[in-house]
């Protein structure tokens, strides 16, 4: 654990902007218990994995760690993430600079457009893209020409990215709206350039947001399980799937700990990528870069995007849809909207849960040094790297040993899915407190609030818009969590992903149809509301 | 915030409405009706579950014990499904309508990670019983000690081959391997009688296809594993390739390709040529093909157990029981395309009866469990 340890703290002295820098000085008790609870909490299922492992025996674990098998999937999953999340930085930071700065045009129907992805889950895209194109897709028999099949790395790499850009985006788009745009004003009237007041003033405002999306990039592209086996790509993911489904519960809880010591790695990293982290909040920003001829280029861009991840899988569920399915199942396939009541009501749980658990950590975690500080916020991360057949695994074990009231409830479940997704709230609100300069609840507090109080009253409303991206990120995921739903949930609690997956694993495409378009329909409304809240600025 | 009762309700409620509307037909042809409940309400409400009808024709109910002379069931029960809700919900929700006093609800997910399941709960598992897929993880289950043996009355409703030995598990319905052909580039002659002389058939070059991604298929190159040794299997994997064998995501699609002529013959269950033919209004040039004694020809089952956590292993034997009554082999036989295990009922469609089937002899189907050597190796020819 010490490997993360070392990671922020190192960066912080000598840095000119030490003001905003956090604070060495020790954070109030309260506050370290909460965040000690949540990480404690969010790292229990890891138990039951260093149980398995453990009843492995050292030898077996060794040679298993070592054999040429295991370091082939390593250095596979090793390869995806980093070219999953390099091409989502490079996708989605010009798509939140074009959406926040320039005068593109629609620019508003751009900015929800190119976040819809984010609903799509990627293993129906996995699906709509295996179909469409090939030799003898959907798509090559409706156009009559040949196209090359999807597979493999590069299938898996496209797909990923596809669907998980948005993080990088949403995370760049908002501290882009946080900063002070006349910072760039001054930086061009001192004759830079504009790709200079770019590098030099707006990188490096942005990069902690940039890198906390990476970093939820490359954690999924680590847990993801559908994508690789749809595409046939050997990442850890797959190669566990087929240890639990070939009953190797122990080979595949020792590839689990080897999938936590790796997203450690990931999670060092990220903390040296992520940079000094200055506060510029209470900025004012402007939309007045103009694109001139950029124009076209960038229209396209935007286009060719949401053609991509969009219209490709809504066409094939469309497809699905209209053929219908015939006779087998009508009667228990068939639409309920109990589903949609069952998978909106367990996400918006889960967002709200994960957003109070998130508030102390990521408050920690921005305005103050030290281990427990660095320690509970990282730990939130592990869970997230996980697949969620193993938590849900862990949570049956953990539920059915010592919890028994609240084993198959949605208590369980919900806690499973903070267990996934609370970085995602933590991520996006930590970005949001680093981003509010520590000067102003002073100010509050010189005017007699008290430090609660300042938190709420001043705190609280500047990174309100950290708070909804982060409920978003973590509504919209929850909505379209499988493997650990399909553990946990309470006999007979049906949500639409469940009845996406009754039907898609049966090969009754025509229901899975109607329960998918829903399920993309109702987080996009979700994170259109978000992006229209959003639009009050934070001045 | 237990959402757990909500849901149950709207379910219960609809099924009943459902097992009501479907049963009201049959119950008029059936006489005068007293009104009464007791024993005469369950005979009326027995009879044909689902639409009543193939798209291969009607048929009359067939022989086989009914649910009529099977024990009642009073209770609460729990079923892991590792098969779908689309395949058998319909069947469970009418058992579950026949009784007043009976509940029962159903876990869907796939059977490996329902085995999984019970035995990452030990002795704190809700399930009374585990609804299996395949043989495979049924066999799995019981080497783990994890079922409870079923009644002898049960198990005798079926041949021995179809069940285990020592009683801890049962088959429900049957599935072959077999040959889809397209019926206007071949004839069932032009089809092998020998899995084996697949690779070396010229003739399909580049015309044959396979879905190796898919549970099914994987448990065939693991009864050619079992059969014939892992050299011979390799040997065969890599003919098919340099065949120029095309890929599928599943046995269904290789059967639809078939049918439209993508493809003149390839390799899947037997009911998806049902499902083909049903889907199609029973007229697309589609065909199924049997090779004899080897792995292309394996009959692997679907089938139940008792789990040991059972609460009350008795109602959850009675529930198995009910899942080789007549009607419901009856109803595999109709709505999955499935071969019924229980002398005397037939399967529908264009197929043969399951005494002219040919499996190979002396393969125990537990031991098509071994998953992962299979993936291992089709991994290792470049198959998958």
């Amino acid at each position: 654990m010490d490997t993360n340890a070392d990671g922020r703290p190192v960066d912080a002295p000598g840095d000119e902007a030490g003001e905003s820098q956090p604070s060495g000085e020790s954070p109030p008790p309260g506050l370290s218990l909460a965040s000690a609870l949540v990480a404690a909490a969010v790292l229990l299922p890891l138990v039951w994995l260093v149980k398995l492992g453990v009843d492995v025996g050292f030898t077996e674990a060794t040679s298993l760690l070592l054999r040429p098998r295991t370091l082939e999937v390593a250095a596979n999953s090793a390869v995806l993430v980093v070219a999953v999340t390099a091409a989502s930085v490079l996708v989605g930071v010009p798509l939140a600079y074009l959406t926040v700065r320039t005068d593109l045009p629609f620019g508003r129907f751009w900015t929800v457009a190119v976040s819809l992805p984010l609903v799509v889950p990627s293993y129906v895209g996995a699906f709509a893209f295996v179909t469409a194109f090939g030799p003898r897709g959907a798509l090559a028999r409706a156009l009559g020409v040949e196209l090359p099949r999807l597979h493999g790395l590069a299938g898996t790499v496209l797909v990923l990215t596809l669907y998980t850009y948005p993080y990088v985006y949403i995370t760049a788009r908002a501290s882009l709206k946080s900063m002070d745009s006349t910072l760039v004003e001054a930086a061009r009237t001192l004759r830079h350039t504009r790709f200079q007041a770019f590098r030099r003033v707006t990188a490096p405002h942005i990069r902690p947001a940039v890198a906390a999306g990476s970093l939820l990039v490359a954690l999924y592209a680590l847990s993801d399980f559908g994508t690789p086996a749809i595409m046939g790509f050997d990442a850890f993911t797959r190669v566990i799937f087929v240890e639990f489904n070939s009953f190797g519960r122990d080979l595949a809880a020792l590839l689990s700990l080897q999938l936590v010591a790796i997203t450690l790695l990931v999670l060092a990293l990220e903390s040296r990528v992520r940079g000094d982290e200055r506060a510029g909040g209470g900025g004012r920003t402007t939309a007045d870069v103009r694109l001139g001829r950029w124009r076209l280029p960038a229209l396209a861009f935007c286009g060719a995007l949401v053609v991509l991840a969009l219209v490709v899988p809504l066409a094939v569920l469309g497809v699905w849809f209209v053929r219908g399915a015939s006779g087998v199942g009508s009667t228990t396939l068939g639409f309920q909207w109990g589903y949609v009541v069952n998978s909106v009501g367990v996400a918006t749980a889960t967002a709200l849960a994960a957003v109070v658990l998130a508030l102390p950590v990521s408050y920690l975690a921005a305005r103050h040094d030290g281990p427990l500080a660095t320690l509970a916020e990282r730990a939130t991360y592990v869970g997230y790297a996980v697949p969620g057949v193993v938590i849900g695994l862990a949570l049956v074990f953990l539920g059915t040993s010592y919890a028994r009231p609240v084993y198959q409830t949605l208590y369980l479940l919900v806690f499973a899915y903070v267990v996934r997704f609370l970085p995602q709230a933590v991520g996006s609100l930590r970005a949001s407190f680093v981003r509010v300069d520590p000067a102003l609840p002073e100010a509050a507090r010189t005017l007699g609030r008290t430090s609660t109080g300042a938190f709420r009253e001043v705190t609280l409303p500047l990174v309100a818009p950290g708070l909804f991206g982060g409920m978003a990120l973590v509504f919209l995921t929850t909505m379209k969590e499988l493997d650990a739903t399909l553990f946990l949930a309470p006999t007979g609690f049906d949500t639409l992903v469940t009845r996406i997956w009754s039907a898609y694993s049966q090969g009754y495409f025509g229901y899975a149809a109607a329960p998918a378009l829903i399920l993309l329909g109702v987080s996009a409304l979700s994170m259109a509301v978000i992006v229209s809240r959003e639009g009050y600025d934070v001045r | 915030m237990n959402g757990d009762d909500a849901p149950r309700m709207g379910r219960r409620r609809a099924l009943e409405a459902g097992v009501a509307a479907g049963v009201a037909g049959f119950a008029g042809c059936l006489g005068p009706l007293d009104g009464s409940d007791g024993p005469d309400r369950r005979a009326r409400n027995v009879g044909q579950i689902g639409s009543g009808r193939s798209p291969f024709g009607d048929r009359e109910l067939p022989e086989g014990t009914s649910m009529s002379e099977m024990p009642e069931m009073e209770g609460e029960l729990t079923v892991y499904s590792g098969r779908g809700e689309a395949l058998v919900g319909e069947l469970v929700e009418f058992v579950d309508g026949l009784y007043d006093g009976l509940n029962v609800d159903v876990r869907y997910a796939g059977s490996s990670a329902l085995v999984n399941q019970i035995l990452t709960e030990g002795d704190g598992s809700t399930a009374d019983v585990f609804y299996s897929v395949n043989a495979g993880s049924l066999g799995t289950l019981a080497e783990e000690g994890r079922t409870t043996p079923l009644p002898d009355d049960v198990l005798d409703l079926v041949r021995g081959e179809f069940r285990d030995p020592d009683g801890r598990w049962v088959g429900t319905s049957g599935r072959a391997r077999t040959v889809p052909y397209n019926t206007e580039a071949l004839s069932g002659d032009d089809v092998p009688t020998d899995i084996g002389a697949f690779p070396d058939t010229e003739a399909f070059r580049d015309d044959v296809g396979w879905a190796p991604t898919y549970g099914s298929f994987q448990a065939f190159v693991t009864a050619m594993r079992v059969l014939e040794g892992d050299g011979a299997t390799r040997e065969w994997l890599r003919g098919m390739l340099d065949l120029g064998v095309r890929e599928y995501g599943d046995e269904f699609l290789v059967s639809q390709a078939v049918a439209d002529g993508e493809i003149s013959v390839g390799f899947a269950n037997h009911y998806y040529i049902q499902r083909v033919l049903a889907g199609r209004g029973g007229d697309a040039p589609i065909a199924t093909a049997f090779t004899e004694g080897d792995a292309g020809s394996v009959f692997n089952v679907a089938g139940a157990a008792v789990v040991d956590t059972a609460a009350d292993a008795e109602l959850a034997g009675n529930f198995v029981r009910h899942l080789l009554s007549a009607e419901a082999q009856d109803y595999f036989a109709r709505e999955t395309f499935e071969y019924p295990l229980v002398p005397d009922v037939d399967p529908v469609g264009r197929l043969p009866n399951i005494d002219e089937l040919n499996p190979p002899g002396g393969i125990d189907l537990t031991e098509l469990s071994d998953l992962e050597g299979t993936v291992d190796l089709m991994r290792d020819v470049g198959v998958l």
